[in-house]
């Protein structure tokens, strides 16, 4: 099919518009680490500063302790995603698979978990971790992140799971397979894309974290993850944008980076089942 | 290769029974196909057959082996699915010999093997590709050569041409029939197109509804159909069925007195079966006239639409192919226009007789 000019004039127009409403936070993100403090308080606002400030990068790199968090915030990622995994595969491939009674209310129910807004969840889970002495330990997040992503990642899996034929299984047992011989050797190397796009949202879920890192690590600074340990750069009178801007390139870079190694997974995983 | 015994097999989804009790004994070395409309409950039997699925109850030998309790790897059977079901992430040849290395076997030994398999289905030259790259045709292959690597007791096959190109279908066919005179591998095939049954199997078991209709060789079914319901199955275009009743040792077919060559009471109700391809244009021992309402050319031969006297018998749920009307399947005959009339003729020893309400074959 071919388009017309005003298609295309609309089709571009319209990606245009978005990718800049995407893209501009990032661009003032930038902007802001690359300014001093004089140009950010200046009116009307800078759009680009005449000399770009690279120093600020070092020196907020030096003066706070950002490769700390950045490895706190990964080792919290690292592990509710391979908690979060290691449940959601087998819970959403049972899902998929099995027409145990009661496994659709189930499914529910696991749906229902994930509506609960974590606010809601912090206190109870406080109080439990205090219990058997996690308050300040990373793995607080692991567990406490793991709650808030099984029930996504379970119902992302069951549905990537749904995709794949029957068949596969089955010849997989004909050939010599246990059942779960079959998912290990057959189901989930087809799942690579869709594995990994569950992964990478996982992990996001945690990195992008704040409230339950405030809540139970807020008195060990040796564990402060990047968002948590950003939010403490506020002065009690002042705050030095530009630095804070600096910090969060460092925090947001990962992400940015994962998104760029991944995407050839990821888009697989997006439009699996599309086409038949 | 060995014999396979099914003994009283049947299968429950809760309430609703879709195979009842179901008994067969498959030869050594027997094609057997399983043929009968959608939904009849083939691709369950076969399942169950492979373990796939758990029987509600009865038994299930292989060879001497009970296998009824084993998991499907464990009753050294191979099959192959409608949609090939090839692992997409592995190469062909990783594909052929992925049921070789589940069990263990050398890596030298796979590869033989496996070369050898592909020689045999003339899938050697793309044993490293994956099969997103392959033709459907070539893909089937695959799949049998990853059936017939394994060397196992049986084949079960579902529906392995369904997915293929009429020519190719045709041709994949024949292969298979061929791979079979080789291997002499006991395969149990499942299909519900009736020339694949007709063409390929030893015997042919036809289903309807989760039951036995028949089991026989394809010359029998077509020559002495049990029931009705096998009568209409077999055969293209379906054979013609009359209401008539008995009357001492006649039937009245389309107006005309015919002898009843089966033992009835007088006053029973008949179902009268007549071919399509046993009726000849020009005279003949039973001879009527008609006026086709509707003549389809095939070049060899013609099919004649006319009208059945109000006798016509349309099986509830059947296709509506008799709904046009009576069938005459003739060839070598001059041109024949429709509206015409037009004198056909047939045997009376080729009727068929069923009975109007048990719908079992009468028979001398
Ligand atoms: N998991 C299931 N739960 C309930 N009913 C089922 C299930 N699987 C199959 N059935 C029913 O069992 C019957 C037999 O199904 P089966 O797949 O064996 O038919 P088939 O003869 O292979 O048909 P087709 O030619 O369409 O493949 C069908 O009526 C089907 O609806
Ligand atoms: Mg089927």
């Amino acid at each position: 099919m071919k388009r017309t000019t005003l298609q295309n004039v609309t089709l571009y127009g319209t990606v245009t518009v978005v990718v800049a409403l995407i893209l501009f936070p990032v661009y003032w993100l930038l902007v802001t680490a690359l300014s001093t403090s004089a140009e950010l308080s200046s009116l009307p606002p800078i759009f680009w500063p005449e000399n770009p400030r690279f120093e600020t990068f070092s020196e907020v790199w030096a003066a706070r302790p950002i490769p700390t968090w950045l490895l706190n915030s990964t080792l919290a990622a690292i592990g509710s995603v391979t908690l979060s995994m290691a449940i959601s595969i087998l819970a959403g491939y049972a899902l998929s698979r099995f027409s145990v009674r009661g496994a659709h209310s189930m499914g529910i129910f696991i749906l229902t978990a994930k509506m609960l807004p974590a606010t809601l969840l912090v206190i109870p889970l406080f109080a439990i971790f205090r219990q058997v002495g996690l308050i300040g330990s990373l793995w607080s997040l692991v567990i406490a992140h793991s709650t808030l992503i099984i029930p996504f990642t379970t119902w992302m899996l069951k549905g990537y799971f749904d995709t794949i034929p029957r068949e596969l299984e089955q010849a997989a047992m004909v050939d010599g397979c246990s059942p779960l011989g079959a998912m290990f050797r057959v189901v989930l190397p087809i799942s690579t894309p869709g594995l990994a796009a569950t992964a990478l949202y996982a992990f996001v879920l945690s990195w992008a974290d704040y409230a339950y890192a405030r809540t139970f690590l807020v008195n060990a600074p040796d564990s402060w993850t990047a968002n948590l340990g950003i939010t403490t750069m506020r002065g009690e009178y002042t705050t030095d944008w530009n630095e804070v801007a600096a910090a969060a390139v460092f925090v947001a870079a990962p992400i940015m980076l994962i998104y760029i190694f991944l995407e050839r997974y990821l888009v697989g995983g997006l439009t699996a089942g599309a086409e038949k | 290769m060995a014999h396979i015994s099914i003994k009283d097999v049947h299968k429950n989804y809760g309430a609703v029974q879709v195979l009842k009790p179901f008994s067969l004994d498959v030869e050594d070395g027997e094609f057997l196909v399983l043929v009968g409309p959608s939904g009849c409950g083939k691709s369950t039997m076969l399942k169950i057959l492979a373990g796939l699925e758990p029987a509600s109850g009865g038994d299930i030998f292989i060879g001497d082996r009970n296998v009824t309790d084993l998991a499907p790897g464990d009753r050294d059977i191979a099959m192959v699915f409608q949609n090939y079901a090839l692992y997409p992430h592995l190469t062909v040849a990783q594909n052929i010999g992925f049921g070789l290395k589940m069990r263990g076997m050398s890596a030298a030994e796979i590869d033989t093997r496996v070369q050898a398999a592909a020689k045999t289905l003339g899938v050697e030259t793309y044993l490293e590709r994956k099969p997103k790259d392959l033709s459907g045709g070539q893909r089937q292959r695959v799949a049998l050569g990853r059936a017939i690597v394994r060397e196992p007791q049986a084949f079960l096959m579902d529906e392995p041409l369904s997915n293929l190109d009429a020519k190719l279908r045709v041709h994949m066919r024949a292969e298979i029939g061929e791979l079979h005179k080789r291997v002499g591998v006991t395969t149990v095939y499942v299909t519900h197109d009736q020339v694949e049954a007709m063409t390929m199997a030893d015997r042919v078991v036809i289903m309807r509804g989760g039951e036995i209709q028949q089991i026989a060789a394809p010359d029998v079914l077509f020559q002495k159909p049990d029931n009705l319901f096998v009568a209409g199955f077999i055969g293209s275009p379906g054979m013609n069925m009359l209401r008539a009743r008995a009357e001492s040792g006649t039937v009245n077919l389309l107006g005309l007195k015919v002898p009843l060559s089966a033992s009835v009471a007088d006053g029973t109700e008949l179902i009268v079966g007549l071919r399509p391809e046993h009726i000849k244009a020009g005279p003949g021992p039973v001879e009527f006239t008609i006026k086709p309402h509707l003549v389809e050319s095939l070049g060899s031969e013609k099919y004649l639409y006319f009208d059945g006297h109000g006798q016509i018998y349309a099986r509830a749920g059947d296709d509506e192919e008799n709904s046009k009307g009576l069938i005459a399947r003739v060839s070598h005959s001059g041109p024949i226009a429709e509206g015409e009339e037009l004198t056909l003729s047939f045997d009376p020893a080729d009727l068929y007789f069923f009975d109007a309400q048990s719908e079992l074959a009468v028979r001398a």
